[in-house]
C-alpha cells in the first residue's frame, strides 16, 4: 500500500525541473508509503549522488529504504533534469523492505511500472511466468504484474492493449503506472479501489494518488483535474 | 485585525482565518470547534489536505479557501462548510444535518453514509456517489462515476448531469433523479414514473441551489424494485 | 429354530456422516446456504492443546492471596489522551443489539461494570442503556455504518475500526428479517422485516493507506481523547496486523476462527480464518518485529473459555482477550431453563424444538427464538432474561476467570498475569507445537523452527 506520482513533461522548458518537481510532488504523500520509496528518470543530464539501480539507456532508476525526503536527498533529485519520471513511496504489504522491493519494476529495456494496490491472483500468474521463462527478483506482487505487461509487449501488443490485459487477467485493487521512454499510461482496476487523479495542461500531464501530491505544481490552478473510470486506460505519447 | 500567533487571526470574537501551512490539522480543528454558534471561519492554503471541518457540532459556517483533501465536513451537525475547490474521497461523510458545499469535482464516496443535511457538489462526482446513504439530500450538479447510491438505504440523490454505469446497485428505500442520461441500472434498482410530489421536490433542490438546467419535469426517477429483500434461493447471481 | 441374523455394525463414514447428510438435504431443500449462530464447531488445534509449566524446583510460586498478581490492563495509552484502563484482562467483545436483545446488552453492561472492564457496541450502533450500564464502551465503526453517529464516538471510550471478525474475515454483518424489528430497524435505517444485506468492505476507504486517513479523521472529531482499536478477523494475520499498526492503530484486535456470530453461512464458518491459537503468536511476533510491543496493544477472541485460555493467551504474547460466546453461556445461552420470577428455574427444553435443536448444541441465534431471551427482538421471549440475574452471572463468570488466571500467573512464579511468556508454555501435539512455537512436551523440538 503506497503512493505514486508520474510527470510527463511536455514544456521543453520545465525539462530542467523534472526532479525538483517530482521531489515537491513525492514528499507531499509521503506518508501513503513511509518505508521505502523508488524513483525513475527518463532524459537525466544531470550528474549527481547515488547509484541507479538500473540503468537503459538514457533512463535510470533510483531506489531506497526510508522515508521518501531522505531516499530522494540522498540522490540530489532536485538537481535532476529530464522529460518524463514516476515515483513510488511504500509501506510493505506482503514482502519486506528493502530497496529491490522498491517500484517502480523494470522488466527489461525503458519499461518502468508503479503500482498501488494489492493483486489477489498473482501467485498463478507468476508461475505461468515462470513456465515462460521469465526470471523474478523478488517475490512482490508488483513484478508480476511488471512482467506481465513485459511479456504482453513482446507478444506484439502495444501498452494500452497490455494494461487491458492486466484488468482482464488480475483481481484486486490496483492503480497502475506504466512508462515507457516514449509512453506515458495509467489504468485503475474494475472497482476503482485505489485512488488516482490525473492533472493535465498544456505543459505537462501529472499523476498522483492524492490531489495534494499536484497542489504545488505550476499552473495547477487551471489544470484539467479528473479521476479516470475503472478500467480506461490513459496514455500520452512523445 | 489581531494577530495572535501564527496562523491564527481573530477577526471578531467569532470570526477566525486559520492558515493550515502554518497550523497543525489539530489545531485548525480545535480552533473551529471553538466557534461560538453564528460563528465563521476561513480556512487558508488547504492544498488538498485532508480531514478539514471535521466532527463540528454547532451552527458556524467554515469556508476552506482551496481544494480539499479526504473527508472534509465528515461526521458533522448543524455547520456549513464551503470547499472553493475540489474535494477528494468521503466529502460529509456520516453527515448528520448542516451542509456540505464543494464548488468545483468532488472524489469518491460523497456523502458516504450520511444520515441528514446537506451535500451539494458543484461540479463531477466520481465513483460510489451517496454509498449507503442513510436519510441526508445529495445534490450534484454535474455528472457522477459509477455505483451512485451503491447501498443507499434512505434519503435523496439529484443529479443533474449523467451517471456512469450500476445506478442504485442493491438500493434500499433512497430515491435517485437524474436529469441528465443513466448509463446503466444497477442490481435491484429500477425507473419509475415521475409523480408530481417528485417534481416538486425536484424543482425545490433545483431551485434552492440554483440549478437552472435541470428540468423538473424531466427527470428519470430510480427506485428500488426491492426484490432483494428477501433472501430467495433463485436470486444467488443477485448477491 | 432359526433366528435372522443381525446386520454388523457398518464402518463410520467419514466423508458422509449423518450430520454431511443432513446438511446437503437442507440445502435440497433452502437452495441456498445454510446460516446459523455461534462459532466453529469442528475440532481445530486449540488451546486445550497447550500446557503452562508451573512451578517445581527450578521455578517457585507466588501465594495465592497475600502475595499479589496484577490484573491491571492498560489499552492505549500510544495516542490517546485517556486510555483504556481495565481492571481484568478479559472484555466482552462486540455484539450488535439486535443480534441480542436490549436486556441481553443491558446485562452484559452491568457485569462489565461490576468487574471494571469494558464492552462493545456491535453492527447497529450505541443504544443509551448500553452506554449507561456499561461504564467503559468500545463503539465500533463497520463497514455498514448502521447507526453511526459522531455523537455516539464522542460518547465512547474507544473506537474499534472494524475490517472483519473471526467466524467471516471478508463477509458483512447479517441480520435476517425476523430480528429486524421496529427498534433495530430504526436504528438501522432499514426498513422493518426485511433480510439485512450488508456491505464487506468500507464505504469510505480501501486499503491500509487509505485507512491511515480514516483514523487520524476518528481521531480529529474526537480530539484525540480515546484510543483507535482495528479489528481482524483472523487470516494473513503477520501481514495485516503491520498494516493495523502502519495505519495508525493503538490497540489490535485478532478474532481466530472459533469466534462466534449470530448469524453466518455454515460454510463460511467452519472454512475460513486460522485458529485463534496460530493467530496470537503470529500477531504478537508481528508486533516485537516492529518493535511496538508495549506500543501498540493486542487483544485476541475466538473460543476463550476458561482462565487457562486467558493465561495461555497472555504468555503468547496477547495484552488482553475478549469473550463473546462464553459471556452469553453464562447468561443462559444453551441452557434449559431460565430463572423464574420467584428464583425456580422454568423449563424451556422444549422451546429449543423449533430451532431443531436440545439445549447444549443450539446454534440457532438467527432465528430470533432464543428460549432463554438473549439473541431474540420477540418481547415475549426477552422477557425471559432479567438483566439484574443475567448481570449478576456474568460478573460471576468474569470473576472466575480472572481468578482462575491469577491462580495460573502465580503457580507460574509470576506477580503479573502480563509476565506471562511463551516459555511458560509446551504443547501436547505436533500441530500446537508449530503454531504456538513452543516445544512439544517432554522435548526441546519446535517443529519449523530453525535448530
Amino acid at each position: 500500500m503506497c503512493g505514486i506520482v508520474g510527470l510527463h513533461l511536455r514544456d521543453r522548458g520545465l525539462h530542467a525541473r523534472l526532479g525538483t518537481l517530482l521531489s515537491d510532488m513525492l514528499g507531499r504523500i509521503a506518508e501513503r508509503g513511509p518505508d521505502s520509496a523508488g524513483i525513475g528518470l527518463y532524459g537525466d543530464t544531470a550528474t549527481g549522488a547515488g547509484q541507479p539501480a538500473y540503468t537503459a539507456g538514457d533512463f535510470t532508476v533510483y531506489k531506497g529504504v526510508g522515508p521518501p525526503a531522505g531516499v530522494a536527498a540522498s540522490i540530489d533529485l532536485a538537481r535532476r533534469t529530464g522529460h518524463q519520471g514516476l515515483a513510488h513511496t511504500r509501506m510493505a504489504t506482503e514482502s519486506a523492505v528493502t530497496a529491490a522491493h522498491c517500484h517502480p519494476f523494470t522488466p527489461g529495456g525503458d519499461l518502468a511500472l508503479v503500482h498501488n494496490g494489492s493483486f489477489a491472483n498473482h501467485a498463478t500468474i507468476r508461475r505461468a511466468l515462470v513456465r515462460d521463462g521469465v526470471r523474478f527478483d523478488t517475490d512482490n506482487d508488483s513484478e508480476v504484474a511488471a512482467h506481465f505487461i513485459a511479456s504482453s509487449l513482446a507478444d506484439g501488443d502495444n501498452l494500452e492493449k497490455a494494461l487491458g490485459k492486466v484488468c482482464e487477467t488480475f483481481d484486486g485493487f490496483f492503480t497502475l503506472l506504466a512508462t515507457t521512454a516514449t509512453q506515458f499510461a495509467v489504468v485503475r482496476d474494475v472497482v476503482g479501489g485505489k485512488p488516482l487523479l490525473i492533472a493535465e495542461t498544456e505543459a505537462y500531464v501529472a499523476v498522483a494518488s492524492e490531489y495534494r501530491a499536484l497542489a504545488g505544481l505550476p499552473g495547477i490552478d487551471t489544470a484539467r483535474v479528473f479521476e479516470p473510470a475503472p478500467e480506461e486506460v490513459h496514455l500520452w505519447s512523445r | 485585525m489581531v494577530t495572535l500567533m501564527p496562523g491564527y487571526e481573530r477577526l471578531s470574537n467569532a470570526e477566525l482565518v486559520l492558515d493550515r501551512d502554518k497550523l497543525t490539522l489539530r489545531e485548525v480543528n480545535r480552533a473551529l470547534r471553538s466557534l461560538p454558534p453564528g460563528g465563521r471561519a476561513r480556512v487558508v492554503n488547504p492544498r488538498g489536505r485532508h480531514n478539514l471541518a471535521v466532527g463540528l457540532d454547532a451552527d458556524v459556517a467554515v469556508d476552506i479557501d482551496g481544494p480539499a483533501g479526504y473527508y472534509v465536513g465528515g461526521l458533522g451537525k448543524h455547520a456549513t462548510v464551503t470547499v472553493h475547490g475540489r474535494a477528494g474521497w468521503g466529502v460529509g461523510e456520516n453527515l448528520m444535518s448542516g451542509s456540505v458545499h464543494v464548488l468545483g469535482d468532488a472524489g469518491q464516496s460523497v456523502a458516504s453514509s450520511a444520515h441528514g443535511g446537506t451535500v451539494v457538489v458543484a461540479g463531477d462526482c466520481s465513483l460510489r456517489t451517496a454509498i449507503s446513504l442513510k436519510g441526508a439530500t445529495v445534490v450534484v450538479a454535474g455528472d457522477v462515476g459509477g455505483y451512485c447510491a451503491f447501498m443507499a438505504q434512505a434519503g435523496t440523490v439529484l443529479v443533474g448531469g449523467d451517471t456512469g454505469p450500476a445506478l442504485g446497485d442493491s438500493l434500499y428505500e433512497a430515491v435517485i433523479y437524474v436529469a441528465g442520461r443513466v448509463k446503466s441500472l444497477g442490481t435491484d434498482a429500477r425507473i419509475e414514473e415521475l409523480r408530481s410530489e417528485d417534481v416538486a421536490l425536484v424543482r425545490s433542490l433545483a431551485e434552492a441551489h440554483d440549478l437552472d438546467h435541470i428540468d423538473p419535469e424531466n427527470v428519470t426517477r430510480v427506485a428500488s424494485a426491492r426484490e432483494l429483500y428477501h433472501f430467495d434461493t433463485h436470486r444467488a447471481g443477485s448477491y | 429354530m432359526e433366528t435372522t441374523p443381525l446386520p454388523s455394525p457398518s464402518p463410520a463414514n467419514h466423508t458422509f456422516p449423518p450430520s454431511v447428510m443432513d446438511e446437503i438435504r437442507q440445502r435440497a431443500e433452502l437452495g441456498r446456504y445454510a446460516i446459523r449462530g455461534l462459532g466453529s464447531r469442528r475440532a481445530v488445534p486449540s488451546f486445550d492443546d497447550l500446557t503452562l509449566l508451573t512451578a517445581g524446583a527450578s521455578r517457585y510460586p507466588l501465594e495465592g492471596y497475600r502475595e499479589t498478581c496484577v490484573t491491571r490492563t492498560v489499552l492505549g495509552a500510544r495516542n490517546a489522551a485517556e486510555p483504556i484502563v481495565l481492571d481484568i484482562p478479559v472484555t466482552i467483545g462486540g455484539m450488535s443489539f439486535g443480534a441480542l436483545s436490549a436486556n441481553a446488552k443491558e446485562a452484559l453492561g452491568r457485569a462489565a461494570t461490576a468487574v471494571g472492564t469494558s464492552t462493545t457496541t456491535g453492527d447497529g450502533g450505541m443504544t443509551p442503556e448500553e452506554r449507561q450500564s456499561s461504564k467503559t464502551l468500545v463503539y465500533q465503526c463497520l463497514p455498514s455504518r448502521y447507526g453511526f453517529d459522531p455523537d455516539a464516538l464522542r460518547a465512547a471510550d474507544a473506537v474499534e475500526v472494524v475490517l472483519g471478525q473471526g467466524a467471516k474475515p471478508g463477509g458483512g454483518g447479517m441480520l435476517l428479517g425476523q430480528k429486524v424489528g421496529p427498534r433495530v430497524a430504526a436504528m438501522r435505517t432499514l426498513p422493518e422485516g426485511v433480510d439485512q444485506r450488508s456491505a464487506s468492505r468500507h464505504p469510505d476507504w480501501m486499503g491500509p493507506d487509505d485507512l491511515r486517513i480514516k483514523i487520524e479523521e476518528l481521531r480529529e472529531a474526537t480530539d484525540w481523547r480515546i484510543p483507535v482499536y482495528v479489528k481482524l478477523g483472523a487470516t494473513r494475520v503477520d501481514h495485516d496486523v503491520r498494516l493495523a499498526v502502519a495505519a495508525g492503530a493503538d490497540v489490535v484486535v485478532v478474532d481466530g476462527m472459533q469466534g462466534g456470530t449470530a448469524a453466518t453461512q455454515d460454510v463460511f464458518i467452519e472454512h475460513t480464518g486460522i485458529p485463534t491459537l496460530a493467530a496470537v503468536r503470529q500477531a504478537s511476533d508481528a508486533l516485537a518485529d516492529m518493535g511496538v510491543l508495549g506500543e501498540v496493544q493486542l487483544i485476541v477472541s475466538g473460543g476463550i473459555r476458561s482462565g487457562a485460555d486467558v493465561a495461555k493467551a497472555l504468555a503468547l504474547g496477547a495484552d488482553a482477550v475478549s469473550i463473546g460466546v462464553a459471556s452469553l453461556v453464562a447468561l443462559g445461552c444453551n441452557a434449559p431453563s431460565y430463572p423464574g420470577e420467584d428464583g425456580a428455574p422454568v423449563d424451556v427444553t422444549g422451546d429449543y424444538l423449533p430451532l431443531a435443536a436440545a439445549p447444549g448444541s443450539c446454534t440457532g441465534c438467527h432465528t430470533g427464538l432464543c428460549p432463554v431471551g438473549i439473541a431474540t427482538q420477540d418481547p415475549a421471549l426477552e422477557r425471559r432474561l432479567d438483566p439484574q440475574i443475567g448481570a449478576d452471572r456474568v460478573a460471576n463468570y468474569l470473576r472466575a476467570l480472572a481468578m482462575e488466571t491469577t491462580m495460573l500467573a502465580r503457580a507460574c512464579g509470576k506477580a503479573d498475569v502480563h509476565h506471562l511468556e511463551p516459555e511458560d508454555l509446551v504443547a501436547l501435539t505436533v500441530e500446537a507445537a508449530a503454531m504456538a512455537r513452543v516445544p512439544l512436551a517432554g522435548t526441546s523440538w519446535i517443529p519449523g523452527a530453525a535448530p
